[in-house]
């Protein structure tokens, strides 16, 4: 144990911390959810690749730097400290990208990791279905082979960013009649392949977050399919450890999010209650469990270990996070929590990031779901019974 | 930076952990809480594994390591509710003294010849000390009362804090496991009880608190042994964090017992109120919280992002 940082690491942090600062716009983009936002948001992720900044810790081939865990969580510190925008890219970069450097062929690496590091092909996945929610393995959608084809007919539902993304990823039922978690194949798309109708959602902000997707004799070649045929499951488990696990969610974000509910109690201290006070110094508390506890995993991955079902653990503890400190915000603001303007024309990203993070306990697999891997997974309790 | 626990301290702690699970289990607490408490052939046994000089410099006859493992070492005694006075005599009051310079007892210390009850005055009693006796809920407490020379220093506050701590990791570990393992033997309605819903996610709730309390136990134990200026703050995170877990898990594994965890003849007592002592002891949760606020909210602590190791 060493909680020092070397000069290599502490100069990587100053570069990061100037470039930002030259780069990061003073006047905050609309939010990605909507089109023009989205747009915003992509300008900025070809923006952050012109830099190389698109995914520090891949190989330089794919427009990484190549760098190693403990430079990522550094670059992640300070891109949330500079209050950089949301990465619109986010199931691209942190949840098939991983994936595909570990099933991907080499000619898929080469095919969608640079593109995606660049910022020029942004991605919406699609798991879940009308009929398969925390069910997964109740997938109906199928993709039948047709000569070097598959050809895609179902539907699909709440895939974010869908609405204006390029491509999407998710599982199909590509043997006939099978069942469950056999059967299934991890495939790629172009989200504008004939056949594929796109229906925006409107999200409890307004904006249209997700969409559904539906998939009518739609063509897709048999190259876009990550590893074996029917291997999907064990596939989608890699990106759903992702996605719990480690990257989605550096610990640089919520304690960005603490930061500024400290300042936030500062200016309404007169008026606060003790709960809320102690409510502001858990949330530091908190958020700074989770980095060290984000810096122990890295360690364990770079000395040749990996995540198991803890991911679990830690999708419990961020998402549940991250609701009670824009809890404790709303309940500070008082009166001004409903205002999505403030008086001064100022956004109320308290209650934009409230009404976000009420997604959190469901998405990514729901903290219900989360809880039944815990007991039954890392603690070996009995798999009988409700549930 | 690393934050990885090097594998070498990590045997140390589990070969400590085999010795203990098999020399202090749950008999050991029943007989020494019907007799008098403390066993002189325990506390041997732990001074030939070398804990009495685990933090004792080698040129004073110990092994001079270092508050991590201490800690670690702390947990494992947290794990099977030790009751010989081994993490306040050589966890606290023997860095304590190195600290101060005073070298005059290590090496007896070291042979286990002579204990240390370390006496702040926050405490407002002293465990296994030398005053009247106090009337503890923990059987296996000896408590006694402040002697008048007790000290007020921060450091032995922040030691007592720090080691307590990793006491109530260890103690909530072993009702977590408790509860898992009465959860899969007792039945009802057809089934183990373990197999209901309610009852995973309540064990659940436990395994999170506990994935998030250690990497900060870790922290502070590393802190305060670089000396860096805020350790007190991360020493009082730690103990937070540990006394919460604790009663987190006490309370769910009392529920997942039902009325067995209720009698005095089932064990997870023992370990409840090892961790109702602990949690008070070293400064109570809002002495903790108050520090905290103090440097967070109000004060100079430096936080956000970039500061996770400030
Ligand atoms: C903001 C947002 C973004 C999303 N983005 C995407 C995306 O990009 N791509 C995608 O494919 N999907 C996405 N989703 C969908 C998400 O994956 C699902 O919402 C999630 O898997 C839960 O499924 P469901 O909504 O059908 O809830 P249901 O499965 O119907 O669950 C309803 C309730 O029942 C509980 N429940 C269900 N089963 C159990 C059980 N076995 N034990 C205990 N409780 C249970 C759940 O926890 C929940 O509380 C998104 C969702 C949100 C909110």
């Amino acid at each position: 144990m060493d909680l020092t940082y070397t000069p290599r690491q502490q100069a990587f942090r100053a570069e990061v911390r100037a470039w930002l600062k030259a780069h990061v716009a003073a006047e905050p983009l609309l939010t990605l959810e909507c089109e023009q936002g989205y747009h915003q948001h992509v300008a900025w992720e070809r923006q952050l690749a012109s830099g190389n900044w698109g995914m520090v810790t891949w190989p330089e081939a794919y427009g990484g730097r190549g760098l190693d865990l403990i430079e990522w969580l550094i670059f992640e510190e300070e891109y949330w400290s500079a209050g950089a925008p949301l990465r619109v890219n986010q199931n691209g970069i942190f949840l098939l990208g991983p994936t595909i450097m570990e099933y991907g062929t080499e000619e898929q690496k080469a095919r969608f990791l640079t593109p995606m590091a660049a910022g020029e092909v942004i991605w919406a996945q699609a798991w879940s279905e009308p009929g398969a929610g925390s069910d997964m393995a109740a997938i109906k959608t199928t993709a039948y082979r047709d000569g070097d084809h598959y050809v895609i007919n179902g539907q699909k539902t709440w895939s974010s960013r869908a609405s204006f993304a390029d491509w999407g990823f998710g599982l199909f039922r590509t043997e006939e009649g099978s069942q469950r978690h056999k059967g299934l194949s991890f495939i790629l798309f172009d989200l504008n392949t004939p056949g594929v109708t796109r229906r925006p959602i409107r999200q409890l902000h307004g904006h249209p977050g997700f969409a559904e997707l539906f998939f009518d004799d739609v063509r897709v070649p048999v190259d876009n399919r990550l590893s074996g045929e029917g291997d999907g499951w064990k596939v989608a488990m890699a990106t759903a450890g992702f996605e719990r696990g480690l990257m989605l969610r550096s610990p640089g974000r919520f304690q960005a999010t603490a930061r500024r509910l400290v300042e936030l109690f500062r200016q309404h201290e007169r008026d606060a209650s003790p709960a809320a006070r102690e409510a502001v110094a858990k949330a530091w508390m908190d958020t700074q469990a989770y980095a060290y506890n984000t810096y122990a995993v890295a360690a364990k991955i770079m000395a040749g270990g990996s995540i198991g079902a803890e991911a679990s653990l830690n999708k419990i503890f961020w998402s549940e996070l991250d609701r009670a400190m824009h809890r404790t915000a709303m309940q500070l603001l008082g009166a001004a929590a409903e205002l999505r303007h403030f008086a001064d024309g100022r956004v109320n990203d308290w209650l934009e990031g409230y009404m976000f993070s009420l997604s959190g306990p469901i998405y990514a697999g729901s903290n219900e779901i989360q809880r039944n891997i815990t007991a039954e997974r890392l603690l070996d309790m009995p798999r009988v019974g409700a549930g | 930076m690393d934050m990885l626990i090097a594998p070498e301290r990590l045997e140390l702690a589990e070969a400590v952990r085999d010795f203990l699970s098999g020399t202090h289990g749950p008999e050991v607490l029943r007989r020494l809480d019907a007799g008098p408490n403390r066993d002189p052939a325990l506390w041997q046994g732990l001074v030939e594994m070398g804990l009495t000089g685990l933090l004792v410099p080698e040129e004073h006859g110990g092994l001079g390591m270092g508050l991590l493992d201490a800690a670690l070492i702390a947990r494992e005694c947290g794990r099977v509710a030790l009751a010989e006075p081994l993490v306040e005599s050589a966890f606290v009051a023997v860095p304590w003294l190195v600290a101060q310079g005073d070298t005059s007892d290590l090496a007896t210390i070291a042979r286990g010849e002579r204990r240390i009850a370390p006496a702040h005055r926050l405490n407002g009693a002293v465990a296994d000390g030398e005053g009247a006796a106090l009337d503890s809920i923990d059987p296996l407490r000896r408590l006694t009362t402040l002697p008048a020379d007790a000290s007020d220093d921060a450091l032995l506050l922040d030691l007592g804090a720090l080691m307590a701590a990793a006491q109530l990791v260890g103690l909530a570990e072993a009702m977590l496991d408790q509860a898992v393992e009465y959860s899969k033997i007792r039945t009802q309605f057809g089934q183990p009880v373990g197999g209901f819903q309610a009852i995973k996610h309540k064990l659940a709730d436990v395994a999170v608190a506990l994935e998030f309390a250690r990497p900060v136990l870790w922290r502070a134990a590393q802190a305060l042994d670089d000396g860096i200026a805020s350790a007190a703050v991360h020493v009082s995170h730690a103990k937070v964090a540990a006394t919460d877990a604790a009663y987190l898990a006490a309370e769910s594994a009392i529920q997942v017992h039902g009325a067995m965890g209720y009698t005095y003849e089932v064990d997870l007592h023992f370990w409840m109120k090892r961790a109702w002592a602990l949690g008070g002891a070293w400064g109570s949760r809002a002495f903790h919280l108050n520090r905290i606020d103090a440097a967070v909210i109000g004060g100079p602590h430096p936080i956000g992002p970039e500061n996770t190791f400030a």
